[in-house]
């Protein structure tokens, strides 16, 4: 039921539809998430969340011309309770230092997606932060410290 | 028309539960085998002999393009597509020289990459308007084409070793991985540093990296 009340409403973005189409995949087959929007780059990825104000925002980094870094940054000012899924390939520590501090709650690797996704998202909606297990805890404590 | 076998060669997941979705959706397209790596693509084509490869180029254990070329030689009747995020004329050059016929841009729309798998059924080569654009350009510059030169220089052999190494094996490992002697994978470093003009393994990486034979 698209649009309903139960539904936690993501918007997601990544310049690889093929991509969107497996995460768009994991989500639907959970039918507590509703896709209420795809885009391919950071500016549609602003505007699409301005309109469609979704619950959380599942954002690849590597997007172009607003990279998913600036496109958290400005969801933070603009949209304070939209919760933004960081979902990347980047494993450094600095990728995730950088996200913590444009105001992203989730950073979840790609790699990880299939097995945790549905996980970081439940841990965002209960109001906590996600990131993929790789990373050492002292590590996270830092980065969002 | 109907009724294809496709491989899938792709080491993210992600990438291969989308490409698997996509091309389940076609009536008669079915998919045959997945590989995570270059070395395993070769192998599952080997095996299943699909009608056409869709494959990465950046994967561990030997990229895409040199999985290609295998694939080319052991499968001929296999097409295979080649998919990725490089956007640059010198790789459009390399896929074709791979003996690949179709080049599909990762942030190409899924139509284009279903169309690119139609052409290829009827193995006819398919290029999207902006690779062709980048093929021209490619042509036009006469580009030196690094990787290819390296390629005249190194063997097949060399070339998977220079691969393994510069992914941060040691020379046993990768002879391990190879299934040859450490002593043979050795000789092989030796003659690869030799061949470049390298003076130490951090030099072999970042000339590996700078050509695109893995990820920085």
């Amino acid at each position: 039921m698209p649009g309903s009340l139960l539904h936690i409403r993501i918007l997601l973005a990544d310049d690889h539809p093929i991509i969107r189409r497996g995460v768009r995949n994991i989500l639907e087959a959970t039918g507590e998430y509703e896709v209420c929007g795809e885009a391919a780059d950071g500016n549609k990825t602003l505007e699409m969340a301005l309109r469609l104000h979704p619950d959380i925002v599942i954002t690849d980094i590597s997007m172009t011309p607003t990279n998913g870094l600036e496109v958290t940054r400005r969801l933070h000012g603009a949209l304070p309770d939209a919760k933004v899924l960081i979902l990347t390939m980047h494993d450094s520590a600095e990728m995730l230092r950088a996200a913590a501090l444009a105001g992203a709650s989730g950073y979840l690797l790609k790699s990880d997606a299939e097995e945790l996704l549905v996980r970081a998202l439940q841990t965002l909606n209960a109001g906590q932060r996600f990131v993929s297990p790789s990373f050492a805890p002292a590590l996270v404590e830092q980065a969002f410290s | 028309m109907n009724n294809l076998r496709i491989l899938i060669a792709d080491d993210h997941d992600l990438v291969r539960k989308g490409l698997r979705l996509l091309i389940e959706e076609h009536a008669g397209w079915t998919v045959c085998a997945e590989a995570r790596s270059g070395r395993e693509a070769i192998a599952q084509a080997e095996q299943c002999n699909p009608d056409i490869v869709v494959i990465d180029v950046s994967m561990p254990d030997l990229n895409g393009l040199e999985a290609t070329r295998q694939i080319r030689k052991s499968c001929p009747k296999t097409e295979v597509l080649v998919i990725t995020h490089h956007d640059s004329d010198e790789m459009a050059a390399e896929v074709l020289n791979a003996g690949a016929r179709g080049y599909v841009l990762k942030s190409d729309s899924d139509e284009e990459l279903a169309h690119a798998v139609e052409a290829l059924a009827r193995h006819k080569p398919f290029f999207t308007a902006r690779v062709t654009e980048m093929l021209i350009t490619s042509r036009e510059n006469g580009s030196s084409n690094p990787v290819e030169s390296m390629r005249r220089r190194l063997t097949v052999r060399e070339l998977e070793v220079l691969q393994l190494l510069a992914e941060g094996k040691t020379v046993k490992e990768t002879a391990a991985a190879l299934g040859i002697a450490t002593k043979t994978s050795d000789t092989h470093r030796t003659n690869i540093m030799r061949k470049l003009d390298l003076h130490s393994v951090a030099e072999l990486v970042r000339y590996a990296v700078r050509n695109k034979l893995v990820e920085p």
